[in-house]
């Protein structure tokens, strides 16, 4: 269509095939990473089958028996089904609810950190684009944000506007989008002073143009990468909310309540209820870390 | 040398230790209160936190009895006049003395309070036409119809010092504002203890809302000084850390361990324990009046509560034995009316409220709801033993028979204010009797509430029974024992029939202490470190 823009984006696609096949390389290369990958591919799709694997939908009252309560791992239930992780206080299959813990657990993480994500980067350019005032104002919002601990706005925001996912959902964005709106600044600002984009200018292009077709392919990168180590912060902030009872509903339970409702029954020595959420919690975050983070550095993003 | 100084200098600080140990209190509750205000909400922990500061004319032992407190003594003439005879050389923890004036002042403040929730304490004393005081340690009270259970009603109701606020010569006439020339106090004031002025046995030291509330010993209390000069009172709403507490050595008392781990405690000779049954019933109340309800969602668009055979159904949906068992671990007896049987005016034989969900869903069928209807039920988390549990445990049950349940579970302290404000559709509550009597659930929560909202000051649920209204109007103005315990019988039983409140249990309260103490366990669930003696 017009010369500058044929001219970069073939000169980027070859840079681009060649980092691609350098981050595959170092991702094989590693162990840790390799099983990393391999452990979170395992959880997605135990996640994505969850309603047709799980012995039991834990999140259908009916299903559920009181008279199963806190069986150990292992028991058979009055049903005849075998709770293999044994139940919650509820009599829920904590097997099952796992399976669909970590689907809401994922459904938040991933649904929220792509809303921040979007709201981020919509800032992040509108204010470099721009300058002048509207960068002043929108980055003196982002910094009132970041300002405050995210789980403190997350929970006033809950308290008010109440329980369910899709609340959860909004918190979470609200919290994250500030951080995708400073790097997508910094990101764009570098591109903009680039000679292409100068060119673009002189063309006389609309700006709107320049910003999604020019400025946002060439700066998105290093704010994706940082995003997969953010939604593993997004889960986790998820599990808290839940943990301190602000999050989803206690009948549907995501990991961070499973591990709350298991809590108080510890010390009773009733393990099972916090530990298994708990592990499966913990394998989540960690793999989701482990490969956020080799791809930040095999991308060479300071998050 | 050096090693003599050291054990010199260790042995010094445990003989100066030792004591100031032994004299404090450090005791975790279940159920945080909601404000150092005596007067803000007539709730369980606020009234047994408040009964350390300040004093009532009158008192309950552990079993409920009534005793003398501030006033030594009491006589009635037969009709609505009452005249109570007040304790001498009594002094506030400021050091002013207690008169009739703060009596007239405190019945006053409880009309005055525009912070106080669902009018607590005004239905006591809006039922008072006079309150004179013919001297100085007299205080005549006349009420509007006669009002047999004034005594037990006044243990509750905490007495102010008149001089917390400018005056002129105080009368009990509200519309006068009593004499009152400077601001009624609201509830911050005493919250941050400037207010918090009483003649109890100890006084405010500090309140951190959900960190602690510390006392100290009242020196000028007029009875027997307490045996502890320092008392810390931490909430700690879950049962697992709270047990913990204890065990490591944390927390002298500890309010309802869970009862799964009573046994761990029984097993433990540095720990000691006591169970006792309470008056207080857990129940579910339901949305009969409006349409459609809020949480309420049926096929139809109609409000399938006010349809008397949903009730039924409901109530024939939960098994509380099965609840009793699995949630309560045994500690609560199953409720089949709202006062436990052998009580003042209970049910001598109430009919078993059976489990069949068969029936239940036959009732839904009957009235319409073949396919059943959808339900948010609404509970505190933080406020009942495993309240949060009970209730998903029921939405259980409500579901396998085809209403579809969801539990909205939320901190008392949003809930309280939320429920009185009639957002729910079906809420968990829970009562004990302050009284003993059954009266006393019967004229707060079914009773249609009056005007001067002495009754049915709970009745969110819009219940309007004019033949039960009768009755317990009548009840509560009956001064003849037989007779009264008979019509709160006949009164009882509409309850039960009308459906619009659902029992599921009586709560059992256990304490827990150190081995070195011992509690004797009240009946009305209050935590009171006036009870905690040194086991010798």
């Amino acid at each position: 269509m017009n010369p500058s823009r044929t001219a970069t984006s073939a000169v980027a696609a070859d840079a681009d095939t060649a980092l691609r096949q350098k981050v595959l390389r170092r991702i094989r290369s590693r162990p840790t990473t390799r099983g990393a990958v391999i452990l979170l591919g395992i959880l997605l799709l135990l996640a994505l089958l969850a309603p047709f694997i799980a012995p039991q939908n834990p999140h259908d009252l009916a299903s559920l028996s009181v008279m199963d309560n806190r069986l150990e791992p292992g028991s058979q239930g009055m049903t005849g089904i075998t709770y293999w992780l044994g139940t919650d206080a509820q009599g829920r299959d904590m097997l099952s609810a796992i399976l669909y813990g970590l689907r809401t657990s994922l459904l938040v993480g991933l649904t929220s950190t792509a809303g921040a994500l979007a709201v981020g980067i919509l800032a992040g350019l509108t204010a470099a684009q721009f300058g002048g005032a509207v960068d002043a104002v929108i980055m003196r919002i982002v910094d009132f944000m970041l300002g405050f601990p995210s789980i403190l706005i997350a929970l006033v925001l809950l308290a008010s506007i109440g329980r369910g996912v899709d609340k959860v959902i909004v918190a979470i964005i609200l919290v994250q989008w500030a951080q995708y709106a400073r790097l997508m600044r910094a990101a764009a600002l570098v591109e903009r002073r680039k000679e292409y984009i100068e060119a673009a200018v002189n063309f006389g292009l609309p700006t709107r143009h320049i910003m999604l077709a020019h400025l946002l392919p060439n700066s998105i990168g290093s704010v994706l990468v940082v995003s997969t180590i953010s939604i593993a912060g997004a889960i986790t902030l998820e599990a808290t909310l839940s943990f301190l009872g602000v999050g989803v509903p206690v009948t549907q339970p995501s990991l961070g309540l499973l591990i709350a409702n298991g809590f108080e029954f510890l010390l009773s020595g009733e393990y099972w209820i916090a530990a298994f959420p708990g592990i499966a919690l913990v394998l989540l975050i960690m793999s989701l870390n482990l490969v956020g983070e080799r791809l930040r550095r095999s991308f060479n993003v300071r998050g | 040398m050096h090693r003599t100084l050291i054990s010199a200098f260790i042995a010094g600080t445990c003989l100066l230790s030792a004591p100031a140990w032994a004299q404090s209190l450090k005791i975790a509750l279940s159920s945080e209160p909601t404000a150092i205000d005596p007067h803000y909400h007539d709730l369980t922990p606020n009234n047994a936190l408040i009964a350390h500061i300040f004093d009532g004319l009158t008192k309950q032992d552990e079993n409920q009895k009534v005793l003398p407190n501030l006033a030594t003594s009491w006589e009635n003439d037969g009709k609505t006049r009452w005249t109570f005879k007040l304790r001498q050389g009594v002094t506030f923890s400021n050091g002013q003395p207690f008169t009739a004036d703060d009596v007239i002042f405190s019945f006053c403040r409880t009309l005055k309070n525009e912070t106080a929730i669902a009018g607590s304490f005004a239905d006591i004393t809006g039922n008072f036409t006079a309150v004179e005081a013919p001297d100085s340690h007299t205080i005549v009270i006349t009420t509007k119809a006669p009002d047999p259970l004034l005594p037990n009603f006044l243990s509750g109701l905490a007495i102010l010092s008149s001089s917390i606020v400018p005056h002129d010569k105080l009368a009990f006439d509200a519309a006068k504002n009593c004499g009152v020339t400077g601001t009624w106090p609201v509830v911050g004031d005493f919250n941050d203890g400037k207010l918090a002025i009483g003649t109890g046995p100890y006084k405010f030291k500090s309140y951190t809302k959900g960190t602690s509330v510390e006392l100290e010993r009242n020196d000028k209390y007029w009875g027997p000084a307490e045996p502890w000069a320092n008392v810390t009172f931490v909430p700690v709403p879950n049962a697992g850390p709270r047990l913990a507490g204890l065990l490591a050595g944390d927390y002298d008392v500890i309010e309802n361990p869970a009862a799964r781990d009573v046994s761990r405690i029984r097993d433990d000779k540095r720990f000691g324990y006591v169970i006792m049954p309470s008056t207080r019933v857990i129940y579910f109340q339901l949305d009969v009046e409006r349409e459609p309800s809020p949480f309420v969602k049926a096929e139809n668009g109609k409000n399938p509560l006010k349809d008397p055979r949903v009730r039924k159904a409901m109530s024939l949906a939960i098994d509380r034995d099965a609840i009793i068992k699995r949630i309560m671990d045994s500690a609560a007896e199953p409720a089949y009316q709202f006062l436990p049987n052998g009580m003042f005016g209970a049910l001598a034989n109430p009919p078993k409220l059976a489990y069949d969900p068969a029936a239940a869903k036959k009732l839904l069928a009957e009235a319409g709801y073949p396919n059943g209807f959808q339900l948010t039920l609404s509970t505190t988390n933080d406020r009942y033993i495993n309240d949060s549990q009970i209730t998903q445990a029921v939405a259980q049950y409500l579901t396998q028979v085809g209403i579809r349940s969801e539990v909205d579970a939320m901190a008392r302290a949003i809930y309280f204010p939320r429920r009185s404000k009639k957002e729910f559709s079906v809420a968990l509550g829970g009562w004990g009797s302050t009284s003993g009597e059954a009266s006393s659930f019967l004229r707060q929560w079914p009773a249609t509430p009056d005007e001067a909202k002495t009754i049915g000051g709970s009745n969110y649920g819009g219940y309007n029974d004019p033949e039960f209204d009768k009755l317990i109007r009548t009840a509560i103005v009956t001064l003849d024992d037989a007779k009264r315990a008979e019509i709160l019988q006949q009164a009882g039983t509409k309850v039960l029939e009308g459906g619009a409140f659902i029992p599921l249990h009586f709560e059992s309260t256990i304490w827990a202490y150190k081995a070195n103490l011992k509690y004797a366990g009240r009946a009305d669930q209050f935590t009171m470190a006036m009870q905690v003696k040194s086991a010798k």
